[in-house]
């Protein structure tokens, strides 16, 4: 009996220690990724130009055209807009996101051809961005708010000591169950994650390349990709004409302002 | 200078009820140029159609010639442009600048280019729109050999205005619109010529109608509401001036399933009801949207019209894709069904119910 409830005090320990344990990983975890998403802060605004190229299993290329624009706004998420330039079809449909820490981002939709701005009814942002593997959500801002953190481990990844740290998406309509994320311990700058699905595959893997810094403080990653395994097929991001401090207002992210965008 | 190149061809599977040809093609030119600085915007695009049949399908149209001046408490267009207003998908019950290029697609979402001036002020409170429009623009309608045409022809000349300014009258029009978290909504008021004509029989011909134009007063409502992925929709007119008062509205939702069977595809649901005072039936429509999200950016829309009154039903289907970077091709079929028996009630497809056809068309983009 003795011996039972030596055990089960021993057990009662060894638990506490463990969620003890949990709890400081969770916190380091989140201590990373807040020291990560603080980078950037003071930007103000940001502009950029992109060309997105998808690539198939074949290695075939087709490459897609984009304009970006981003505000910062204190206390919220960001508010952004990308411009597409082509393919010709689309050239012209623009997408204005206002971000939030945590409730859903509100989207709106511009349609040049029938001259409307329609609000993106959909919460569910895990499709396909422009038919790319890049989803609507991993262009969304990734706002400290919206995940769960787990600290996992130190370890090297192409010879820069990073941080390894587990996040779970909060939000329900999130088309990932968990995502593992690389960040280096220098400048914290998201290295690579790697993305899991609703059944817990790991699906994809994004890769951030060639950061570039701006104004002393702001950090741009100059190449994305994203390699969906299930697929074969990869899309690439690259950022040119990166500029901070155009002096961009409310009024140029509204909806109204978007009907002015071609 | 950008623009479009079209080359559309029409099927019909039967020669029509007033003998219209089986084939029918057109062309279309658009060209564009769009300017832009911090302080403005100048705009120009223009279209030139060329039908093989119908030659009132033949067009020639500044659709957009405007700038836009960009100030710090306003901002003002002046010039020839488009204008939409409304939340619903099928029918737009509120959308009054701009006359309907009713030849291009009978659905009525082609328009044709407005002169006006419209100052916007932008605040806390919403988006307030305000506008001149000057002059005006008749309809247009297929000819005699057109197919899709109305039961009787349209006559061309002696097009009566209520207006002793004719088509020279200066309108005016109105629209506040704001968004409360997962609530949009636009009030709107339009004074002026009537964009729709109601007919009148001509005296100098026989069998033939002759548009009349009336001076009204429009006031519309817009509501959108979000709950999670599905949008609440409803727009409401109440137009004097055209006889007596009358109330229209189409409401209905919609919805999309992103990724549906675990695919890349999505799946979007529109469901619309109508309703006129002036109308003695309430026609539905049920629509879907297949998205593929490929490269090529695949889509097939199908769509239902149901006359809940004389039970016609109208049936679309759209298949659209991208070819290579500088072309888009849809093919779209519509049937129309009215069992041919007559239960006594108003028929919306009498005139065109041998117009099924078969329609391709693809747009090059240079």
């Amino acid at each position: 009996m003795k011996h039972l409830l030596n055990k089960g005090v021993a057990y009662f320990t060894y638990s506490l220690l463990i969620f003890t344990s949990l709890d400081i990983m969770a916190n380091r975890g989140e201590e990373i990724a807040i020291l990560s998403d603080k980078n950037n802060d003071g930007f103000i605004d940001s502009s950029s130009s992109m060309k997105m190229d998808l690539i198939n299993k074949k290695g075939d290329v087709v490459s897609r055209k984009l304009r970006f624009r981003r505000l910062e706004v204190p206390d919220d998420g960001d508010k952004s807009i990308a411009i597409f330039e082509s393919p010709r079809d689309v050239k012209g449909v623009a997408i204005l996101s206002y971000a939030h820490k945590v409730e859903a981002d509100d989207q709106w939709l511009y349609l040049p051809a029938l001259k409307r701005v329609k609000r993106i009814a959909s919460k569910n942002k895990s499709g396909p961005f422009l038919g790319s593997e890049f989803s609507f959500e991993d262009f969304s801002f990734q706002e400290v708010e919206k995940y769960k953190y787990l600290f996992l481990r130190e370890e090297n990844y192409l010879d820069k000591p990073c941080f390894v740290v587990e996040r779970i998406p909060l939000d329900p309509y999130s088309g990932y169950t968990k995502q593992i994320v690389w960040i280096d311990k220098k400048n914290y700058l998201v290295q690579k994650i790697h993305h899991y699905d609703r059944k817990f595959f790991h699906l994809k893997t994004q890769l951030f390349k060639d950061y570039r810094i701006y104004e002393g403080f702001f950090w741009q990653p100059h190449e994305i990709e994203m390699i969906n395994h299930q697929n074969g097929k990869k899309s690439v991001l690259y950022f040119d004409e990166v500029k901070i401090k155009n002096g961009f207002t409310e009024r140029d992210f509204s909806q109204n302002s978007l009907k002015r965008s071609r | 200078m950008i623009g479009e190149f079209i080359v559309d061809k029409r099927h019909f599977f039967n020669t029509g009820v007033y003998d219209q040809q089986k084939a029918h093609s057109s062309f279309t030119f658009s060209p564009e140029v769009f300017l832009e600085n911090s302080e403005g915007i100048f705009h120009f695009k223009g279209k030139l159609r060329k039908d093989n049949e119908d030659s009132e399908r033949n067009l020639i149209d500044i659709q957009e010639l405007y700038i836009i001046n960009i100030l710090d408490e306003r901002e003002i267009k002046y010039g020839i442009s488009k204008e939409f207003w409304g939340v619903t998908e099928t029918t737009h019950r509120v959308d009054v600048i701009n006359q309907t290029d009713y030849t291009e697609a009978f659905d009525g979402e082609e328009k044709l280019g407005q002169p006006m001036i419209k100052i916007s002020y932008e605040r806390k409170w919403g988006l307030l729109d305000i506008y001149a429009l000057f002059g005006f623009r008749e309809r247009n309608f297929y000819g005699d050999k057109g197919r899709l045409r109305l039961p009787i022809s349209i006559s061309e000349k002696g097009v009566i205005y209520s207006s002793s300014s004719k088509n020279k009258r200066t309108d005016f029009a109105i629209r506040w619109s704001n968004y409360f978290d997962n609530l949009d909504i636009a009030i709107s008021h339009f004074s002026g010529t009537s964009r729709e004509p109601i007919f009148l029989p001509s005296h100098e011909k026989i069998n033939a109608l002759i548009p009349r134009y009336d001076v009204i007063d429009q006031t519309g409502l817009e509501i959108q509401y979000l709950i999670d992925s599905l949008a609440i929709k409803a727009e409401l007119i109440s137009r004097s001036g055209q006889g007596d008062r009358f109330s229209a509205a189409t409401y209905g939702f919609e919805y999309t399933q992103v990724g549906i069977f675990e695919s890349r595809t999505d799946l979007g649901w529109v469901v619309e009801l109508n309703h006129d005072d002036r109308l003695e039936s309430s026609p539905y429509v049920l629509g879907t949207r297949l998205s593929f999200n490929d490269v090529d950016d695949s889509q097939i829309l199908s769509g239902f019209i149901v006359n809940n009154k004389s039970k016609e039903i109208g049936f679309l289907l759209e298949t659209s894709r991208r070819v290579g970077e500088c072309c888009l091709l849809s093919v779209e079929g519509i049937y129309f069904d009215d069992r041919d028996e007559d239960n006594g009630q108003q028929k919306l497809f009498q005139a065109i119910q041998k117009d099924d056809f078969i329609r391709a068309e693809l747009i090059y983009y240079f």
